[in-house]
């Protein structure tokens, strides 16, 4: 392993010391991720860097710049140089959700969207003995008592929150948002006790799913998750356009030449699907979803208005 | 000398203090209050140093800096060469702080320093570039001679 | 039992022993080489394991802790330089014995001694970590809140002479510590305007700043020129007489409890550890009068228990989140990077990654015994012939790299420098730097904790003491800090009485 990559290093090297005029890409490629290393996004964007790096035939150089929920990489990212050589690996949220709540230098036009990866959805869970059983029932157990129930989220004004409170204004619900600093955190405090609905992503609870120390009543999703039976998904519940999902993009910077955009977001598109790859967002909770060039962005921008219509509603936007 | 030296400690602390409490009053909320807090805690703690050293300190010689010359050349050295790491290029700049450094704290077997400086900087190059692939400011010369060539 | 084997066999595979056995060397060396301690030497290690398998990554971290905790031993016995701080009290009876031409003698010792200390500090930690990891789940915002409060308190006051001057520094720490988006409100705190301040400031940018540039200041004030002779690095070897090393037996056991107890407490380091060992083994003896003049159970009190807080450091790491020393909080950094949340569901998550890591916090302990031997040891003393004024700039290259990589912008090194100037400062007028590393660490977490314990409590401040378990810490923390006070009035009324007496 440690050879392979000697080896890939040295030839890259090489073949930079030879003034070669090649088709894109000649060099390697910097990467930036807008989170610390070790989270999902930074784990599923290296494993699809691997795949890239064959494909492309260059060789990625993976840049984390955490902070700020996802702000401060997006603004370091937005000054790189739109050559092809810079490209950013990044979730919805510091997109969509951080412009809510955060004064940032960037915006939609900031970026070319290239191709969105995968997808997963957010779930609401709560202890075994919890009086409710299903979707319904636990939206009007939290219906009719206002204030009593707390749940535990991703941080204020996050995507996980305003995933919660879509759903929660549309029925009415007051519950009291408790961030925390990631799910891994949320879940210690739900199973100790000290909240008591755990909001977050599906693998972080999944374990205690199976041992019957939690249920999970609701996905934030159209769609139903197969890995949680029990949970509803928002179409079951009539609520279908209230529908918010984690997912993952790669974007350029503004204006990239559109026929780099279309090289690589078919070489994505190929990588995404490669089976070693599903079967590893299969163990993350994710699924594979393509979306390309100009739809992606489409994406982004509904996203980000029926967010900022939530975190109005909150009382939360700048 | 220990005495004027806590004095002026204690005043360093009570500026930065009470500029972080006169910066956090217009931060919304609880968001503001712990800051403001530190803030004022901050200058409090210093004003006690400072006046600790007003009643009590006695005039025990303590020395800040043993070699003046060689701490701020080094000092020097190292504000240059981050200086230069981003428009030169990282090993361009680590292999003429390898040289220059030595020299100018009065190392005079050149050859010795040379090797040195070369097998380092390789080694550097091997563990980080190549190994790791961590990305480092790009080499200008690398790219001046390629385009010249 | 079946949390150990699994973990071993996952740890006895190609890659994590080749990194412990590379790493306990290295750390050898790098504690050998004074200037450079084990903080800095981990902290620029840190961001070249991102890519790594984390199990070898802290193999790494096990190998190079260890072993430089021993190494440091080496220029403390041959030339009274301590290589690292925890070796200081390594000089007191090293080097009169390497001055009696018993280097070798005193090398031995102190390789035996370091080992005993790990492997007793690493068991501690492999029995009482995983018992203290099942009653955290119990702890809510509130108790860590005490917690973190408990751990700035307990360190302020223990180290550094001038306990204001302790507390100033943590208090600093904290407000460092605020700097970036508040998480809980969006409020951006002290950023400038900046961007790249939204983020706070990166704990490994202004750790390697004030920890490793100070020394190297300090490297090349001295100015060495030369580097050592050959003549200054020649061992001798003296044979034990009998029943000598038995007799050591009990300055390892007090040695290591005392480490291990300085260990779990936050705040104190190895040095702290390697004095109060061999202050306890001065007043055992019997014949004080002997320490200090070449005895061999001062060098054994000392480098057994500067090894022995090492893995007992990690216990509160490991099983509350809660970093005792600026290792522990580097060896948690290490965790988060690998997508680990430190704490009970780290032993319930990944069982393999925890038990591995105690267990190589156990085998690198093994490995001083193999690898510190007399051969090594002469051959890391040869690398003391290197003139100091080399390192000088090859350190700032490894600092400036290994700051750079993390985020991959020119502004952090500057943060570095600015940090390393004033930490350079600050140490001259005795504000100690640990302090503003755990501020900075536990600040944050002891804001977000009262103020999440609030939103749930519904704003009810008296919830932070009416929980039975929060209630418990309120009070250690109100002892610890209250500790000091009593002991100053004690001192006064029994001054008071003396001088009534006369």
């Amino acid at each position: 392993m440690k050879m392979k990559t000697a080896f890939v290093g040295l030839t890259t090297v090489i073949a930079l010391s030879l003034p070669a005029q090649a088709e894109y890409p000649e060099r390697p490629i910097e990467l930036t991720i807008p989170a610390g290393a070790g989270g999902g996004t930074d784990t599923s964007a290296r494993k699809l860097a691997i795949l890239l790096e064959e494909a492309l035939g260059t060789s990625i150089a993976i840049l984390n710049v955490g902070g700020g929920g996802g702000s401060v990489g997006a603004s370091q990212f937005m000054q790189s140089k739109n050559d092809g050589y810079s490209l950013f690996a990044t979730w919805n949220s510091p997109l969509t959700t951080v412009p809510q709540v955060q004064n940032v230098a960037y915006s939609l036009d900031s970026f070319t969207p290239i191709a969105s990866t995968s997808e997963t959805a957010y779930t609401l869970c709560v202890k075994s003995v919890f009086p409710a059983e299903n979707g319904q029932g636990f939206l009007d157990e939290l219906a009719s008592n206002p204030g009593k129930y707390t749940y535990g989220n991703d941080g204020i004004g996050g995507t996980m929150q305003l995933a919660a409170e879509r759903i929660f204004q549309a029925n009415k619900i007051d519950a009291i948002p408790i961030p925390f600093g990631g799910a891994g955190e949320t879940l210690q405090n739900f199973l100790g006790g000290h909240v008591d609905i755990y909001g977050g992503s599906i693998s972080t609870v999944l374990p205690y799913v199976e041992n019957g120390e939690a249920k999970c009543l609701l996905v934030t999703s159209a769609a139903d998750v197969p890995a949680l039976p029990q949970a509803s998904g928002l179409e079951a519940l009539g609520m279908a356009d209230k529908e918010t999902l984690l997912w993952r993009a790669i974007l350029g910077p503004k204006d990239l030449d559109p026929a780099i955009v279309k090289k690589l977001s078919d070489v994505i598109e190929t990588a995404v699907n490669d089976p070693g790859y599903v079967e590893f967002l299969k163990t993350k909770g994710e699924v594979p979803n393509v979306v390309k060039g100009p739809d992606l962005g489409a994406r982004l921008q509904a996203e980000f208005d029926a967010l900022a219509e939530v975190s109005k509603g909150l009382g939360l936007s700048q | 000398m220990e005495r004027r030296q806590d004095i002026f400690l204690g005043l360093i602390f009570m500026g930065v203090g009470a500029a972080a409490a006169w910066m956090a009053r217009s931060y919304s909320g609880e968001g503001g209050t712990y800051p403001m807090v530190l803030g004022i805690l901050l200058a409090l703690l210093g004003s006690a140093v400072a006046g600790k050293a007003l009643r009590s300190g006695a005039y025990v010689d303590r020395q800040l800096i043993e070699a003046p010359t060689k701490m701020v050349t080094a000092a020097a050295a190292c504000t240059v060469y981050i200086a230069l790491v981003a428009p030169l290029g990282f090993y361009t700049s680590s292999f003429l702080l390898m040289l220059m450094l030595p020299a100018a704290l009065g190392f005079r077997q050149w050859l010795y320093a040379v090797i040195v400086a070369l097998v380092f900087t390789l080694v550097v190059f091997l563990v980080f570039s190549v190994l790791l692939e961590k990305p480092l400011p790009r080499e200008t010369l690398l790219s001046l001679l390629s385009t010249g060539g | 039992m079946e949390f150990y084997t699994n973990a071993l066999q996952n740890v006895l595979t190609l890659w994590p022993i080749a990194a412990m056995v590379g790493a306990t060397l290295l750390g050898v060396f790098i504690g050998a080489l004074p200037g450079l301690n084990p903080v800095m030497a981990i902290a620029l290690l840190l961001p070249l394991t991102y890519s790594m398998d984390p199990l070898v990554a802290l193999a790494m971290v096990a190998g190079i802790y260890n072993g430089s905790m021993y190494g440091g031993a080496i220029p403390a016995i041959l030339l009274r330089i301590p290589g690292t701080p925890a070796s200081i009290a390594t000089t007191f009876d090293g080097y009169p014995m390497a001055d009696k031409g018993e280097a070798g003698k005193a090398l031995k010792i102190a390789c035996w001694s370091s080992a005993m200390g790990g492997i007793a500090s690493a068991i501690a930690l492999m029995t009482v970590g995983p018992l203290l990891a099942r009653v955290t789940l119990y702890f809510g915002p509130a108790e860590y809140f005490w917690i973190a409060i408990f751990g700035m308190a307990s360190v302020g006051v223990m180290v550094g002479s001038d306990p204001i001057k302790g507390i100033m520094a943590a208090v600093l720490g904290l407000l460092i510590g605020t700097i970036g988006i508040d998480s809980l409100s969006g409020q951006a705190r002290f950023t400038f305007g900046q961007t790249w301040l939204l983020g706070g400031l990166d704990l490994i940018v202004v750790l390697v700043g004030l920890y490793a540039l100070p020394p190297v200041l300090q490297l090349a004030e001295k100015c060495d020129l030369k580097g050592l002779s050959a003549a200054q690095l020649k061992l001798t070897n003296v044979p034990f007489k009998p029943g000598e090393l038995k007799g050591l037996l009990p300055t390892w056991l007090r040695a290591s409890s005392i480490g291990i107890a300085v260990g779990i407490l936050p705040g104190a380091g190895g040095n702290i550890a390697a004095f109060l060992s061999y202050n306890a083994a001065k007043k055992a003896s019997e014949d004080p009068g002997s320490f200090g003049k070449g005895n061999p159970q001062g060098v054994a009190a000392a480098e057994c228990g500067n090894n022995a807080d090492n893995a007992a450091s990690m216990i509160p790491a490991l099983s509350l989140g809660i970093p005792g020393n600026v290792v522990a909080a580097l060896v948690l950094s290490a965790l988060t990077i690998h997508g680990l949340q430190p704490g009970p569901q780290l032993f319930h998550q990944n069982p393999v990654l925890v038990g591995g890591f105690m267990m190589e916090m156990l085998i690198t302990s093994l490995l001083i015994f193999l690898l510190g031997g007399t051969v090594a040891t002469r051959v890391f003393a040869q690398f003391q012939r290197l003139p100091g004024v080399l390192l000088v700039p090859s350190i700032l290259i490894l600092m400036c790299v290994g700051v750079y990589v993390i985020n991959g912008r020119p502004v952090d090194l500057w943060v570095m420098l600015l940090a390393g100037i004033a930490g350079y400062f600050l140490e001259k007028v005795n504000v100690p730097l640990a302090p503003v590393i755990l501020g900075m660490i536990l600040g944050p977490m002891a804001e977000q904790s009262v103020r999440r314990a609030l939103l749930i409590s519904r704003g009810d401040a008296t919830e932070l003491l009416t929980r039975p378990l929060s209630a418990t810490l309120a009070m250690a923390t109100v002892l610890v800090i209250a500790w000091p006070l009593i002991k100053v009035i004690r001192d006064r009324n029994r001054k008071k009485r003396e001088a009534g007496h006369r």
